[in-house]
């Protein structure tokens, strides 16, 4: 299918996904950066250092061992233990979210690379790029409606929970917002393909699919890559850490 | 407006790199705040929260972290937010029932004191009464402007106490002052046991918790290296602690301020104890026939469960208190890991004492919705605290310590000897004749005479 329209050529793209990358890195570093204005220890001399950050993330990460880090990682940050402890709706909501979005991120990647096999006929395996391609329709779909259902979670809960409603700030607000918006382009480009996972041919619009398309992968991009790692977002990377810094904070 | 100290960025030198990260960790799903003992009492103000603490951190470091302070210059702090800032981040009993709710496993405890200092070198903290400590506890050694030489001014002339040894009691600055009910009891019930111990005397200095709650750390490292030298030199390798407080301090922060080796452990007072009590070596003579609850401290509590364990930090207490005939005992439905701060702690009873008051009526409250007649517990601090809220309250619930309660169900006589510090005793007291007890309370007869005796 035509996706590279509106003047974009594959090249572009490419060179477009390289300058997103490296803004996304820097925006890691720039964290990580800022982060190392603390100290590397109780009442320890300031540093100041990006690397002495990750020194002391790795010090304190690893300080119970190898397998209290792996222990960590399994239960809290891929089984967000401490969320179940609390609140198994919000579980729910986390769990569809973190794997529907992770595994989203990882299938847009992997179609990239398959793109630049079909588009530079790389060891001839042009034909096998494309057909590899239409697998991955599928996951996409299931992980699609994963991500759909907590984020529809996480807005119903934002609106129907007095409390919550209450303390959601501006901030919750967007990035709530934002996902469940990029979710559901997401899914209507997917639709105006045409013969879709449980929809069929419903919504099939096949000369806007592209243009569709394209305003899901701006957003995402844009949301993803531009904003998180420079806003109060950055909790999606920093989280994780901080379980695994903290032995998930046993 | 901004002012000369608006041109000061935000400090973050007392913080670790990884506290910076941990801020940023907040995913603001406010489990926080539905935990939080002081937004319980002040709904209308949400900044006293972590999730909104946090967000504010963050809000205020961007002013000269952010990539738009990087590219167009740092923007000034103003007198007016770093003010709100300050109060809302003092106004914390670091209890930390945060930390142990929180989703992204944040320290919260370590991260609000570790906050506190840099406020402190910016001009912007302490709050209240709280800038007294640090002089205070220098220049006396301990908060209540009291002699050092009276330390164990209230110990019975026939109890033993040794110099030195392999056991020692550390009582603190409360129960050698302001609550030696509390003192009496626990050298009666040791003594009582044939348990050979020793006691500092004149070199027991505060533990200086004071000082680490509210951020004020210049005198810390001379009370951690002291007491901890004494003990050493005492030949120490085991110490008690009755005061949950000290216990923290000295199990945690002492050592993070001393290089050497530290060759002795730290215990609660209960869990030696209940390991006479299951030996069968405790002989219980008057039952106290009344409705109890036990109240956990925070900082033998929470504070501990991870260092020492749920089992030392939770259920020995308990099973003291359950081991003596007549209890009957209740669960408050905030307990254990999730229990409901007094209110004292962080440094707010001296800093913003109000709040205090209100979280303690809240835990009354809490006593009185399952008709407890008797909070009891391990913190002198709470105990005051408590026994303030509850006379705020017009309950008639009484507050007692457990080790008060062996004493007295033991038969032991607890009668503290006359000494300058008698006028200041405040609290409840278990009076026993020899087939039943009665609560009593001694009511303060110098009220407000203390500056700043509530310091943990």
């Amino acid at each position: 299918m035509a996706f590279y329209t509106l003047g974009l050529t594959f090249n572009l793209v490419i060179f477009l996904t390289v300058i997103v990358l490296a803004v996304w890195i820097y925006g890691i570093y720039f964290n990580f950066k800022k982060w190392g204005l603390g100290s590397t220890g109780y009442h320890d001399q300031l540093r100041n250092s990006f690397w002495l950050f990750l020194a002391t993330w790795i010090h304190e990460a690893f300080k119970d061992g190898l397998w209290v880090f792996l222990r960590t990682v399994v239960l809290d940050v891929l089984l967000l233990r401490r969320t179940l402890a609390r609140s198994p709706v919000r579980w729910v909501m986390h769990m569809s979210m973190f794997y529907g979005f992770l595994m989203l991120a990882a299938l847009s990647g992997l179609g990239l690379m398959i793109d630049i096999v079909e588009h530079f006929n790389l060891l001839g395996l042009s034909a096998e790029a494309e057909m590899a391609k239409e697998l991955l329709s599928l996951p996409f779909d299931i992980f699609g409606y994963l991500l759909l259902i907590g984020a529809t979670i996480a807005v119903s809960r934002r609106f129907l929970l007095k409390f919550v409603r209450d303390n959601t700030s501006a901030y919750d607000a967007f990035l709530i917002g934002a996902v469940f918006l990029i979710t559901v382009t997401g899914f209507y480009a997917e639709w105006m393909r045409g013969n879709s996972f449980l929809i069929g041919n419903a919504f099939e619009y096949p000369i806007y699919a592209p243009h569709f398309a394209l305003i899901h992968t701006v957003l995402a991009i844009g949301l993803f890559a531009l904003i998180l790692p420079w806003s109060k977002y950055i909790h999606v990377i920093a989280t994780p850490m901080t379980l695994l810094a903290n032995r998930g904070g046993e | 407006m901004a002012d000369q100290k608006g041109s000061k960025p935000l400090m973050t030198g007392y913080m670790m790199s990884t506290q910076l990260m941990e801020v940023d960790g907040c995913n603001r799903c406010q489990e926080c705040m539905k935990w939080c003992p002081t937004f319980a009492v002040r709904q209308d103000r949400p900044g006293i929260t972590p999730m909104y603490k946090n967000a504010r951190w963050r809000e205020l470091m961007a002013k000269s972290q952010s990539l738009r302070a990087k590219i167009f210059g740092p923007k000034p702090l103003t007198d007016d937010e770093m003010k709100v800032f300050t109060e809302d981040t003092y106004s914390c009993t670091t209890c930390g029932v945060c930390g142990t709710v929180c989703e992204a496993g944040i320290k919260t405890v370590e991260l609000w004191e570790a906050m506190r200092p840099n406020l402190v070198k910016r001009g912007d903290g302490p709050v209240g009464k709280q800038p007294f400590f640090p002089k205070l506890i220098k220049g006396d050694r301990n908060p209540y402007m009291a002699k050092q030489e009276d330390r164990l001014c209230w110990i019975p002339k026939d109890a033993k106490v040794l110099d030195s040894g392999d056991l020692f009691y550390f009582a603190g600055c409360t129960a050698a002052y302001r609550q030696q009910a509390l003192g009496v009891a626990t050298v009666r019930i040791l003594n009582k046991l044939n348990v050979d111990f020793a006691m500092l005397g004149k070199d027991e200095w505060c533990c200086a918790s004071a000082l680490i709650r509210t951020g004020q750390r210049e005198v810390m490292a001379e009370h951690a290296v002291h007491n901890i030298d004494a003990l050493k030199d005492g030949g120490a390798k085991n110490v008690l602690f009755a005061c949950a407080g000290c216990l923290r301090n000295a199990a945690v922060d002492w050592p993070m301020w001393y290089e050497g080796y530290i060759p002795y452990e730290t215990m609660p007072l209960s869990v030696f104890l209940r390991e006479k009590i299951r030996k069968g070596e405790v002989e219980y003579k008057i039952p106290l026939n009344y409705r109890f609850t036990y109240h956990d401290p925070c900082h033998n509590g929470r504070h501990l469960m991870h260092l020492k364990g749920k089992d030392w930090s939770f259920e020995a207490p308990r099973d003291v208190v359950q081991s003596i005939p007549g209890v009957k005992f209740q669960e408050m439905v905030r307990n254990r890991a999730l229990q409901r701060c007094c209110g004292a702690g962080g440094g707010v009873k001296a800093g913003i004492p109000d709040l205090a008051m209100d979280c303690a009526m809240a835990r009354v409250q809490d006593a009185t919705d399952i008709q407890a007649e008797v909070i009891c517990s391990t913190c002198p601090f709470c105990r005051l605290n408590l026994i303030d809220g509850r006379n705020t309250a017009k309950s008639p619930i009484k507050m007692v310590d457990i080790v008060e309660m062996m004493a007295a169900s033991m038969g032991l006589d607890t009668t503290i000897p006359e000494n300058p510090y008698t006028k200041f005793q405040s609290q409840d007291v278990l009076v026993c004749s020899p087939v039943e007890c009665k609560l009593d309370t001694v009511e303060r007869k110098e009220p407000g005479k203390d500056l700043v005796g509530e310091a943990h």
